[in-house]
């Protein structure tokens, strides 16, 4: 069974059709970028995954459940959707100590992640004196106090200074290797290469590829980029390898 | 459950609001009944002698300044979410909206009872405090002082519990904070005073009859005394209507605001 099944999801913001009929499936073991123009849907569907948004149409499952039905949601899936979601008047260490209570993770483990993710440092200033590489951090440390192996990150290198994105490649190329199934957008394309094993790409909240990435980019041709295959893709010019629409 | 309503709790605790929004009402509590107890048995003064029950049961009403702002803790606790943008943390760890709602209602109870208690224990103070001063026996009995004691309790958790229902729904923090102001310092005054016989039904009015006040003590403008043949509603009739107010309130927004897009 993958990790994350997304079936015929759609959703519709008044007159924008955000999302439209989308499928996709991320297994485990593999980091799996997720990527689209802006607009293109991304955080729409990551969102209806995680059942913040109620789709139109279509299941997003997690294990073959929505997240709303997982038993212990927080230990199955750490996720980072936004940088600005902390009380900028609660401290780092409170707003671990507050998600690990409401995950059931044992406190000791605030620690672990501060440490992890270098913000023992800044564990008793307020969030809201925090950059906005600070923020992802504690973000990401947050998404993984209570040792989820599904992690779902929307943007997360976004205000990450070049020591921290190799800190987060090497973090997420770790927990795939241990098994874990990784989902990432981003629309840092050179780094997505750099990162992930499988390459889904959305357009006008449609599916316009899921291949893995030697095969996404064997189709911009010798030596081509991601870059190069990413915008024939959303131009509407994909048309070999992978399971493209 | 349990472990949902300790962490509103938690989250209550880490940030400073909640201890802003006891200090206000501390502050005002602390001079409002200073100056009762010191108008009290003069002749311009307009307040029973402190040897009276009325002229006590006037220091202790300054106490009630709490219970609006329990009712403000309860609409931060719900609204903060939407302001702050934690709402989707919130939601990712609990993804039954309606048990947080729950959790948050009984946590801003839980504040609001803090706020009674702390009402209360001020109001009193100063009361029995001009009273000794004076050499007068206390004029109220132990069992109304324990009664007025349990009013302001369950009167601050019910009606934080109410403004947690109000933060849900209109999910503005501003808006809600103003419209819990608006509703006891103008609303509740004016529909006070025009309509005495409904007087004693009004939320405000209700929780400060169950927290001792003579009807209309702790209503502001033309309600704040006004006569009339409607008497406060008995402590348990207060009780349950602000019980009904609380569970109404939570209830119309988790059948609405509740179930809306987290985007």
């Amino acid at each position: 069974m993958a990790a994350i099944e997304v079936r015929g999801l759609a959703k519709r913001f008044g007159r924008v059709q955000a999302v439209d009929g989308l499928s996709f499936e991320v297994a485990r073991g593999k980091v799996t970028g997720f990527l689209g123009p802006n607009g293109a849907g991304k955080t729409t569907t990551l969102r209806m995954l995680l059942g913040l948004v109620t789709p139109d149409a279509g299941t997003a499952t997690i294990d073959g459940r929505a997240y709303a039905d997982l038993d212990e949601p927080l230990h199955a899936v750490g996720a980072v959707l936004e940088a600005s979601g902390f009380h900028p008047g609660r401290t780092a260490r409170n707003h671990l100590r507050i998600q690990a209570l409401a995950a059931g993770a044992d406190a000791s483990r605030v620690d672990d992640v501060l440490e992890l993710t270098d913000l023992a440092g800044a564990a008793d200033r307020r969030v809201g004196g925090f950059s906005l590489g600070m923020r992802q951090r504690l973000g990401l440390a947050a998404a993984l106090l209570a040792d989820p192996d599904i992690l779902i990150l929307d943007e997360p290198a976004n205000g990450l200074d070049p020591d921290g994105v190799r800190w987060l490649r090497d973090l997420l190329r770790g927990m795939a290797a241990e098994g874990a199934a990784v989902l990432v957008s981003s629309h840092l394309l050179a780094e997505v290469a750099q990162t992930v094993d499988e390459v889904i790409v959305i357009d006008r909240g449609r599916l316009a590829a899921q291949a893995p990435l030697d095969d996404m980019l064997s189709t911009a041709g010798p030596g081509g980029s991601l870059e190069e295959a990413f915008f024939r893709l959303t131009a509407g010019n994909w048309g070999a390898g992978g399971s493209a629409r | 459950m349990i472990t949902a309503v300790r962490v509103e709790l938690l989250k209550l605790r880490t940030v400073r609001l909640g201890y802003g929004l006891l200090a206000i009402p501390a502050g005002l509590t602390i001079v409002f009944s200073i100056l009762e107890a010191s108008r009290a048995g003069t002749r311009s003064g307009g307040v029973a002698p402190l040897n009276t029950a009325s002229g006590l049961d006037s220091v202790i009403t300054g106490g009630v300044w709490f219970l609006i702002f329990a009712a403000v803790l309860g609409v931060t606790v719900s609204s903060g979410e939407f302001r702050h943008q934690t709402a989707t943390a919130t939601y990712l760890a609990t993804p039954r909206r309606g048990r947080v709602l729950a959790a948050k209602a009984l946590a801003a109870a839980l504040g609001g009872a803090a706020f009674g208690v702390a009402g209360y224990l001020i109001a009193l103070g100063i009361g029995l405090g001009f009273v000794a001063a004076k050499g007068y026996p206390v004029p109220i009995g132990d069992a109304t002082l324990a009664r007025y004691g349990a009013g302001h309790v369950l009167a601050a958790a019910l009606l934080a519990a109410a403004g947690a229902g109000i933060g849900a729904l209109v999910r503005s923090q501003l808006a809600g904070v103003i419209g819990v102001f608006v509703w006891t310092i103008i609303v509740e005054s004016v529909l006070g005073g025009l309509f005495t016989s409904a007087r004693p039904y009004l939320p405000y009015t209700a929780a400060t009859a169950l927290a001792g006040a003579p009807l209309g003590g702790g209503a502001f403008g033309p309600a704040h005394g006004a006569s009339g043949a409607a008497g406060p509603l008995p402590f348990a009739a207060a009780a349950a209507l602000l019980a009904a107010l609380a569970a109404a309130l939570c209830a119309a927004a988790a059948r609405t605001t509740v179930r809306r897009d987290v985007a």
